[in-house]
């Protein structure tokens, strides 16, 4: 009958959409974790020469720092500018905030699902260390975090912070959500709040 | 299932009967197991072509989600700079709404009776909904609305806070105008005005009663402009698929300590200049002639006619960035002592009675060693000038210690930072250390104060013969009633000071927050103010206070608020409200001091005639009401009690709102209307100068994709070409 013409016909084209999706899905994944080595390089030249390199030929962006999180075993190579292109590769500084030792805010943002799938473990207290282009490593402590709608923004800080964005929450299957988790991280670290029965002790 | 199979035979009807009536004997089970493949065959055929259609619809509609931001993108940058747009829920851009306030204040004595008028403005082509979350003084006895559309006049009516929004939306729906003030603090109130037509101007007007605040010598009338953003402590509590009904009315969601936040987060102004131009009258009869009038933080214009004096702000363009506060000092000779105040409605009788004790006798009180612990907020919502005037407050009040006294500085923002492990004496080794500590103190991070104020009330020595807290803090918490309840079940013989900093603190938590610490209050609005407002507090804090004051009534049945009577320190007057059945009768007040008692009689039938008398009680019962809940009272006794009290006195509270209703529709039924919150401006001298937007998008479709693929490889499973079909 002709009904079970179109069952093969559907389950070769479920077939294929499925590889599509499935090989589309994976693409991201894949370019956000190849593109961090090609960056690597490009890093280390720059330490070299105090100099920007491209990753590749045809890039728009190029490396301006190294985030690591000890902890958690994330090492990442920070681009300059967080467009969507440049998001694909890696987290992005939002050029014009500070860079690591500026006084003032540096924000990061990456993709929930790829390279700040992270962000959601930190707790406060954490250890961050972000490398500039002197090579220096400067310490930051994470001091806490908020979920905030996209039209909201974050002040500029007197001090040198870090934020990190990432969309939220982070399991959603839809992209494009109107909320952001944003974690911030101070060079100083502050005493983790005691529970109150550590404080009677003190 | 049986049904089901009977549908399928009669619709796979003509081929199958022709079959069974050739073979007679096929017996009726295997006709039915032979008409259920065929019926499954069909059916995993339908939800497949279900599936497929559905999931093409779902990819078309991501096609046309995307295709539609970037179209929005291009349409912003058609828009001239300057002004405000705002997003619809289908991503157009459209003019917001913009909004005037005019307020006229009337001061008669201590009594306040105030007008806020808030002119919306629909910009836009499109049927608007404004949504305003705007202070109020905390005290402010909310009593009247009133919708002005054009020339007509549509008075809002008190009624129960679910039932007015019942109404509100009712109208909403119907197209009809319609306005709802709703109290989400004593301090914070929103007003959402529904169905303002195209380019067309809706006024809301609001009226308040309120009790002068009277304090060494000085009165002080304040009126808050803008919120400080509330640090919002807690885990998101809404589901997480809800998050895109995110409502865009405030910028936080709702947590499990602040329920409500996503209400008293209204929307930061971002863009050039500062938005909501504010008009200020006040009209002053003092009842006495004055030395000093004068505004610290704008530039004011008096004018003089009689006794009555017309203030109104000196500058072109005032914009709702910072408190306004006017202060008066009368002439020594006039200095009032006692007020009394009196409303006679139906067959109650309201009493308003202000008492202010002598200054106790200057004899050399031996001062006693005390034990001080300064909590100094250094968040994010401190940074600029608010820090710095911390600092220096603080430092000045390191220099007051004396050698027999112990103290200790905690810091905090999202964490706490203890100066010392215990409190320690004020040695001059100690306090150089403290100096080099605050010295380094910057503002950073959010505002977690309970911790905090957890250590400074649970390391409590017993031996100090005074423990003193001093809270420098803005209070911009939305966690407010979870801290009165932790003071009040934590305070021992502890006494808590609040400091109120920057140009917009919240008042509300700060004066709670003392009188539950049994402390007391101080304001400091200006670098400039600093030295004058500590010395004020070193004052309260050094002068022995007087305790256990009573309002005897004789036999008179009273119902008197505060039903607690506070701990009164230097320069503070009594302040109670009373309710009766008599008016010739006496009360006599007493307290007793560190050495000597005190006692004052004042006779109740020579109180001055005074409107509103009334409705403060109202409003002070209700707040005594809302304390008795953080205390621990059962939440729907109180609850019905204050809803009670508000309706009869026609007052906006927690439980009771505002609402007004246009009679008939205005907005055609083709058209929608468009949801805004109004945006609020950053408090003056925040450290805004930079503020990032947070619009990258930080997702990508990696997990629809795999999502995708997984449901199609799921469907092949179901599409599996299958041979049972050969039997036929």
């Amino acid at each position: 009958m002709i009904l079970f013409r179109y069952r093969t016909l559907f389950f070769w084209l479920a077939l294929a959409l499925s590889l599509w999706q499935l090989f589309q899905g994976g693409y991201l994944h894949a370019k956000a974790l190849l593109a961090q080595h090609l960056i690597k390089h490009a890093w280390h030249e720059t330490l070299e020469d105090l100099q920007q390199h491209k990753p590749w030929p045809w890039a728009d962006t190029w490396p301006v720092g190294r985030l690591r999180v000890p902890s958690h075993n994330i090492d990442l190579y920070v681009l300059a500018g967080d467009s969507g292109r440049t998001l694909a590769f890696g987290p992005g500084h939002r050029s014009g905030t500070a860079l690591p030792g500026e006084p003032g805010t540096t924000l990061i943002s990456a993709h929930r699902d790829t390279h700040f799938s992270f962000l959601k473990k930190l707790t406060t207290g954490d250890e961050l260390l972000f490398q500039g282009i002197n090579g220096q490593w400067q310490h930051y402590w994470v001091s806490n975090n908020i979920i905030v709608h996209q039209s909201d923004a974050i002040a500029d800080s007197h001090e040198n912070t870090l934020a990190l964005v990432t969309c939220y929450p982070f399991n959603a299957i839809m992209p494009g959500g109107p909320l952001r988790y944003v974690v911030f991280a101070e060079t100083q670290k502050m005493t983790p709040a005691p529970k109150a029965a550590e404080i009677i002790k003190i | 299932m049986p049904r089901k199979a009977r549908w399928v035979k009669q619709q796979t009807g003509g081929a199958m009967t022709t079959v069974s009536h050739k073979t007679t004997n096929i017996d009726h089970r295997s006709t039915t197991s032979y008409a259920w493949d065929e019926a499954w065959g069909l059916l995993s055929m339908l939800l497949g072509y279900l599936v497929i259609c559905a999931i093409f619809l779902v990819l078309l509609a991501t096609q046309a989600r995307a295709d539609e931001t970037m179209a929005e993108i291009e349409h912003l940058d058609d828009v001239s700079q300057g002004s405000l747009l705002f997003q619809n829920p289908h991503g157009r851009y459209l003019q917001a709404p913009s909004l005037n306030t005019d307020v006229a204040i009337h001061v008669s004595g201590m009594i306040v009776r105030a007008k806020v008028r808030q002119a919306f403005k629909n910009n836009s082509d499109a049927w608007v909904e404004g949504i305003y979350v705007f202070p109020l003084p905390e005290d402010a006895a909310v009593d009247h609305m009133r919708m002005q559309i054009g020339e007509r006049v549509i008075e809002g009516q008190i009624k129960e806070r679910e039932e007015a929004k019942r109404t509100y939306d009712q109208a909403r729906q119907a197209g009809k105008k319609s306005a709802l003030i709703e109290q989400e603090r004593p301090n914070l109130f929103t007003n959402s005005v529904a169905n303002i037509g195209p380019h067309e101007t809706v006024t809301i007007e609001i009226e308040y009663q309120q009790l002068l605040r009277y304090e060494a010598g000085q009165f002080r009338l304040r009126f808050p402009l803008t919120i400080t953003p509330r640090y919002i402590p807690g885990q998101p509590i809404q589901q997480e698929e809800n998050v895109s009904q995110f409502n865009g009315l405030g910028w936080s969601v709702n947590t499990n300590q602040v329920p409500d936040a996503s209400r008293i987060t209204p929307p930061l102004w971002q863009g050039e200049g500062k938005l909501n131009p504010v008009s200020l009258v006040i009209e002053l009869n003092a009842g006495f002639p004055l030395t000093e009038l004068k505004s610290p933080y704008h530039a004011i214009q008096t004018s003089a006619h009689k006794a009555i004096h017309t203030i109104t702000l000196a500058n072109e363009q005032n914009y709702a960035d910072r408190d306004f506060e006017l202060s008066w000092t009368p002439e020594a000779a006039h200095a009032p002592r006692a007020a009394l105040f009196t409303e006679e409605m139906g067959a109650e009788l309201y009493h308003l009675l202000m008492v202010l004790p002598p200054q106790p006798e200057q004899n050399k009180t031996q001062r006693l060693p005390r034990e001080v612990i300064y909590i100094i907020d250094t968040s994010g919502s401190m940074s600029g000038i608010s820090i710095q005037q911390a600092r220096q407050a603080l430092l000045l009040a390191l220099d007051r210690l004396q050698p027999e006294d112990t103290f200790n500085v905690i810091a905090f923002n999202s964490s706490i930072n203890l100066l010392f492990g215990q409190a320690l004496p004020a040695s001059n080794h100690n306090l150089d250390a403290a100096r080099r500590y605050v010295n380094t103190l910057r503002a950073n991070g959010g505002t977690n104060i309970r911790p905090a104020l957890e250590a400074a009330l649970n390391i409590q020595n017993e031996s100090a013969a005074l423990r003193q807290v001093v809270f420098l803090t803005d209070g911009s918490v939305g966690n407010e009633a979870e801290l009165f309840s932790m003071i009040h079940q934590r305070l021992g013989q502890s006494r808590l000071f609040t400091v109120g900093i920057g140009s917009a603190p919240n008042s509300h938590f700060m004066h709670k927050a003392a009188q539950f610490g049994r402390g007391s209050f101080t304001y400091i609005g200006d670098v400039n103010e600093v030295q004058s407002k500590m010395k004020a507090l070193f004052q309260k804090l050094e002068t022995p206070l007087m305790r256990e004051l009573q309002a005897d009534f004789g036999n008179a049945e009273a119902e008197v608020y505060p039903k607690r009577l506070p701990d009164l320190y230097a320069g503070e007057p009594l302040i109670i409200s009373t309710k009766t059945n008599l008016n010739t009768h006496t009360i006599i007040i007493s307290g007793k001091r560190q050495q000597s008692t005190w006692q004052n009689s004042i006779q109740l039938d020579q109180g001055m005639k005074g409107r509103g008398i009334g409705t403060l009680w109202a409003r002070r019962k209700i707040a005594d009401l809302m304390d008795q809940q953080h205390e621990g009272a059962n939440k729907e006794i109180i609850k019905q009690q204050i809803i009670a009290t508000a309706l009869q006195h026609h007052l906006v509270s927690k439980h009771t709102s505002l609402v007004a209703v246009d009679a008939t529709p205005s907005r055609p039924e083709s058209e929608a209307i468009e949801q805004q919150a109004m945006p609020v401006n950053l408090p003056h001298g925040q450290v805004h100068e930079k503020i990032f937007g947070l619009r990258p998008r930080t997702a990508t479709a990696a997990p629809l994709h795999l999502t995708l693929g997984a449901l199609f490889l799921l469907l092949t499973l179901l599409l599996k070409p299958r041979r049972t079909i050969e039997g036929a």
